[in-house]
């Protein structure tokens, strides 16, 4: 079970590289002030997940927050290439998505593609706080396949995939669901809308 | 049977977040705040901007060219307002945006509009932007939008 916020939590974000991705300048214009009030010393931003490509080709970030719908190239798409073809320094990053709309398939689609946590606009500052700070709390180990690279995601236990052999030494020989029943527990969002 | 790694990967953030110093997260949550403000003002006219645009290309005034309009700029439009409407707690236009959001994603997915369920998203946006109501009222405001939203093409 993941912390709230308390109040008397002390945190310091001064040497944190972020970089912020959102191609809705009046979007990330908000993210933005809300990071500097916190007090991070080093913010970059991105109006697209290509120059944030670049970015991540060149420079160490410590902490990406992107945002998903972007033309051309989706917060997805990029959290997906980070994970493999960012410069080796990135590929574990904490990756936190922004999303205006986040109905359970879009919440897994930024599951999958390997974001560690998925944020409901508009933001308010208290959320955007919360889920650096469970970011940087991380225990989650990172699974590498074939299909995928990113943080566990099976970290409730629940066995693997309906349908699927488990591969893991822990694996129960069946899945600890009752048959049928679709595993929608690993949402990480901290609202699932509509 | 694909191979799977699990392994620990290193976390710059965790080490960086603990160094001495910092502030405390109410004083990080005040800062946040007032930070933002100035941009109050700015973020308002960009959803009024927003929903001056969808009425105007989307609306009932844009009848007879509408269709022609692509789903994607009608939710890209609905995202812009969603962006912003943090300035207005409680007002439940966040919610209104959603519910259109989910209401496009619907239509793109049967391939076809429902102005019916458009008007009633555009004037219910109008209507919590500008309309003095009380708290049940937006919610019933909602409901009823969230009803239309998730009802497909096939069920009416």
């Amino acid at each position: 079970m993941r912390e709230p916020l308390h109040a008397s939590t002390r945190i310091n974000l001064e040497k944190v590289e972020v970089l912020l991705v959102d191609d809705s300048v009046p979007s990330l214009n908000l993210l933005s002030q809300v990071l500097l009030g916190f007090g991070i010393g080093k913010l970059t931003r991105a109006d697209s997940a290509k120059m944030a490509q670049a970015l991540l080709r060149e420079r160490t970030f410590d902490l990406v927050i992107s945002a998903t719908n972007m033309a051309g190239v989706d917060g997805y798409e990029l959290v997906k290439w980070l994970r493999r073809g960012a410069l080796e320094a990135n590929r574990y990053l904490a990756v936190i998505l922004v999303s205006g709309h986040t109905p359970p398939s879009q919440v897994f689609k930024g599951r999958d593609a390997g974001a560690n946590f998925t944020i409901a606009k508009p933001i308010t500052p208290k959320i955007v706080l919360e889920r650096i700070l469970w970011a940087a709390k991380e225990d989650r180990q990172f699974i590498e396949c074939e299909t995928y690279l990113g943080p566990d995601r099976r970290f409730k236990n629940d066995g693997p995939p309906a349908g699927a052999k488990g591969r893991r030494r822990e694996d129960p020989p069946q899945a600890l669901r009752p048959p049928g029943a679709q595993s929608l527990e690993s949402a990480d969002s901290e609202k699932v809308k509509p | 049977m694909s191979v799977m790694r699990k392994f620990r990967a290193p976390n710059r953030l965790s080490m960086l977040v603990r160094a001495n110093g910092g502030m405390m997260a109410k004083d990080a949550l005040a800062a946040a705040d007032a930070a933002l403000e100035p941009l109050r003002a700015e973020s308002l006219a960009v959803l009024d901007a927003a929903l001056a645009e969808i009425e105007a290309r989307f609306g009932r005034s844009a009848a007879t060219t509408r269709a022609s309009g692509a789903y994607q700029d009608l939710y890209t439009l609905a995202l812009r307002i969603i962006d912003v409407s943090g300035f207005l707690p409680g007002s439940c236009v966040d919610q209104a945006a959603v519910s259109f959001c989910a209401l496009v994603d619907n239509c793109a997915e049967a391939g076809a509009w429902r102005w019916d369920a458009v008007d009633v998203h555009v004037n219910a946006l109008r209507l919590l932007r500008t309309t003095d109501l009380n708290p049940d009222q937006r919610r019933a405001v909602i409901e009823g939008l969230n009803k239309v939203s998730q009802r497909r093409i096939d069920d009416a």
